[in-house]
């Protein structure tokens, strides 16, 4: 199946053999070096730290103390094989990936049905409700900490992978909604005359057009939410107690205070806890360019 | 038996009346034509008749099936009434193929694969789009997803089709082949056909029956030869195509078929026939610019024949526009010859005026 944010985006001008926007021999326009300029100042300001986390993690601590910019020399790989051999890298992972495949599921299939009702039903109090939605927004976790753990002691969810997922996705909502609604309600409402006229119920048209329509803001909310999760700290801290339980944040933190000598694996073990996060960006990368931008022609 | 009644249908927008006493009714196997400028209330009848506007009083119904009526408190879901509708942007679902379009209906339905696929296939070849099965609407001309969209509204045989000005975004060659094939279709399939649309060349080419429609009411139903050459108002004789309106006063009450009267415009007499109006009348006559009769015989005379000063002349391909002036009565007439001026002697035939309520 062709993938649809390409079709969304391809709809609306059919490529022809019109005039192209004039640009150099080369198509560059006078503006491109400082957009370029501007693109590697940001990359070094976010990325480059990054990497020396993942190039350090070759290095042994000696080569670390003599000099930490350095590239290894020679290249070590032990620290990472000996994190990818161990329980205390891999029981945290699963920790992680069940809490935040929880937390996203939650988001989207709620997000979703919430952002379909705020969007293509009118009722009264609609905006007033989608306000309250969007004001989670401005709610910080840290402020509901005392109150949360409260509140999950008394459900008896402390120490429960549940205990972090649900609040997670409870705090997940309100973005997911804002991104949601706009788009939905983008969606022309003769597509949804149309599936009605076909004997579609409400639900049918959801179900069959609605979401399919959606998928690039889907799997952007998506992607957003299992991030999140996936870098969650105070929740997990707040909840387990177990070790066994512990997510990856609070284990590379555990790690760190627990072998704070040994530089070089606390960055094998920081750089391996990445990964899936920074991974799951890169496979979802075009969805989210199509769901930042896409809007959905009949 | 399909056939949809309309009665008594009323709708208000806040303060606005969109709809006032509607009553039409659409035959088995007829092609129905509302027609009227944009705000005539068309539209909202149509949606009435799908179900996504619930009016205020009436009834609607389609054969045995009640769809909406306010006395006995019945309202039928839109998706629930069984009709196929082509809407003005063909609202074809640009996520799934040509094929997965058309059998949407069929997949709400729960039909058989193999069912289900023979069906599709046929429907499509009926549109001519057979070969289009697997590609997706962006790939499609307009008229081709327009096919798609009549398509998938024909594809569950439903008992009546609606069609919301399906033309419109077509360019104006494109507009007339897929009208010449739509009637066709209809025609073929015997498909009981209402049809919206605020173009009076299309109402006139392709319907059976027209419901001239303004300001949310019903001003005349009637075949398109009635329409044209009986209108019943001023509004309908100039909505469709061009005519000529010539204010008179009634001069020799109708006796033996005719009536004698003089024009406002000009003080002349003129005489029609038919009618039935008292002498002291105010009318006005519509005069079609065909029906007039041009000559260039300067000696030619009778009874509404007049000499005319030629004005202007254009020139439109297959015929001349001619703006006369019958001593200061401005008239458009239309002839295939070319007269040259500076006069030319006019007849208008009496049979050629139809007397309008003033």
């Amino acid at each position: 199946m062709t993938d649809v944010s390409t079709i969304l985006q391809a709809a609306p001008a059919r490529p022809g053999p019109g005039p192209q926007p004039r640009r150099g021999r080369l198509g560059i326009s006078p503006l491109t070096p400082v957009t370029y300029l501007a693109a590697l100042l940001l990359v070094g300001v976010t990325v480059v730290p990054l990497l020396f986390v993942f190039v350090d993690g070759f290095k042994t601590n000696a080569q670390i103390n003599s000099s930490a910019t350095a590239l290894p020399h020679p290249w070590d790989t032990r620290n990472y094989t000996q994190m990818l051999t161990s329980a205390a890298f891999w029981q945290p992972l699963e920790n992680s990936a069940v809490i935040a495949a929880i937390a996203t599921v939650l988001v989207v299939v709620l997000g979703a049905m919430a952002a379909f009702a705020l969007s293509r039903y009118a009722f009264p109090g609609r905006e007033g409700l989608f306000l309250l939605f969007a004001v989670g927004l401005l709610f910080p976790i840290n402020a509901a900490a005392l109150p949360l753990y409260l509140m999950l002691d008394k459900l008896g969810l402390l120490d429960n992978p549940l205990g972090v997922a649900l609040p997670e996705a409870a705090f997940g909502l309100p973005i997911t909604i804002v991104i949601l609604r706009p788009f939905m309600r983008e969606i022309p409402g003769e597509l949804e005359d149309a599936a009605v006229v076909d004997g579609a119920t409400r639900i049918g048209f959801f179900l069959r057009i609605l979401l399919p329509l959606s998928r690039p803001a889907l799997v952007t909310v998506a992607v957003l939410a299992f991030v999140q999760s996936w870098n969650q700290y105070l929740i997990p801290l707040l909840v387990f107690t177990s070790q066994q339980r512990f997510t990856l944040p609070l284990a590379v933190a555990n790690f760190q205070t627990q072998y704070a000598q040994n530089t070089a694996s606390i960055l094998a073990f920081t750089a391996l806890s990445m990964l899936p996060a920074l991974g799951c960006f890169i496979f979802a990368q075009r969805h989210l360019v199509g769901g930042f931008t896409g809007a959905v022609k009949g | 038996m399909p056939e949809i009644t309309v009665e008594r249908l009323s709708k208000s927008f806040g303060q606005e009346q969109a709809l006032k006493n509607i009553s039409f009714s659409v035959h088995d196997k007829e092609f129905l034509t509302l027609l009227g400028p944009s705000g005539c209330g068309k539209t909202t009848t149509l949606m009435s008749i799908a179900g996504f506007q619930r009016p205020d009083e009436g009834l609607i119904s389609c054969g045995d099936r009640t769809f909406f009526d306010r006395a006995a408190k019945v309202y039928l879901k839109a998706e629930d009434r069984n009709l196929g509708m082509v809407f003005q942007s063909y609202a074809i679902w640009p996520h799934l193929t040509v094929f997965g379009n058309v059998a949407f209906p069929l997949r709400i339905r729960r039909m058989k694969k193999d069912a289900l696929r023979r069906r599709v296939l046929e429907t499509l070849d009926l549109v001519e789009m057979g070969d289009y099965a697997r590609r997706y609407p962006h790939e499609l001309s307009g008229g081709q997803q327009q096919r798609v969209a009549l398509a998938r509204a024909l594809v569950y045989a439903p008992a009546v089709l609606l069609l919301d000005e399906p033309f419109s975004n077509l360019d104006a060659k494109l507009r007339e082949r897929a009208r010449t094939w739509l009637k066709h279709l209809q025609a073929e399939l015997g498909l009981t056909t209402l049809f919206v649309t605020h173009d009076q060349d299309e109402a006139l080419s392709l319907s059976d029956r027209i419901v001239v429609m303004d300001e949310g009411s019903v001003l005349q139903i009637g075949t398109p030869e009635d329409i044209y050459r009986r209108p019943a108002t001023r509004f309908v004789a100039e909505f469709l195509g061009h005519c000529n309106i010539l204010p008179a006063r009634v001069a020799t009450a109708t006796s033996s078929g005719t009536t004698g009267l003089v024009l406002h415009g000009n003080g002349k007499p003129i005489t029609l026939s038919g009618g039935d109006r008292a002498a002291g009348d105010e009318v006005q006559l519509a005069v079609r610019p065909e029906a007039v009769e041009l000559t260039s015989d300067e000696s030619a005379s009778g009874e509404n024949t007049y000499r005319a000063e030629l004005r202007s002349v254009s020139f439109l391909g297959d015929h001349y526009v001619y703006e006369l002036g019958i001593d200061g009565l401005a008239l458009t007439v239309t002839d295939t010859r070319l007269f040259v001026g500076p006069a030319v002697t006019v007849r208008i035939p009496p049979s050629a005026c139809r007397v309008l309520p003033s």
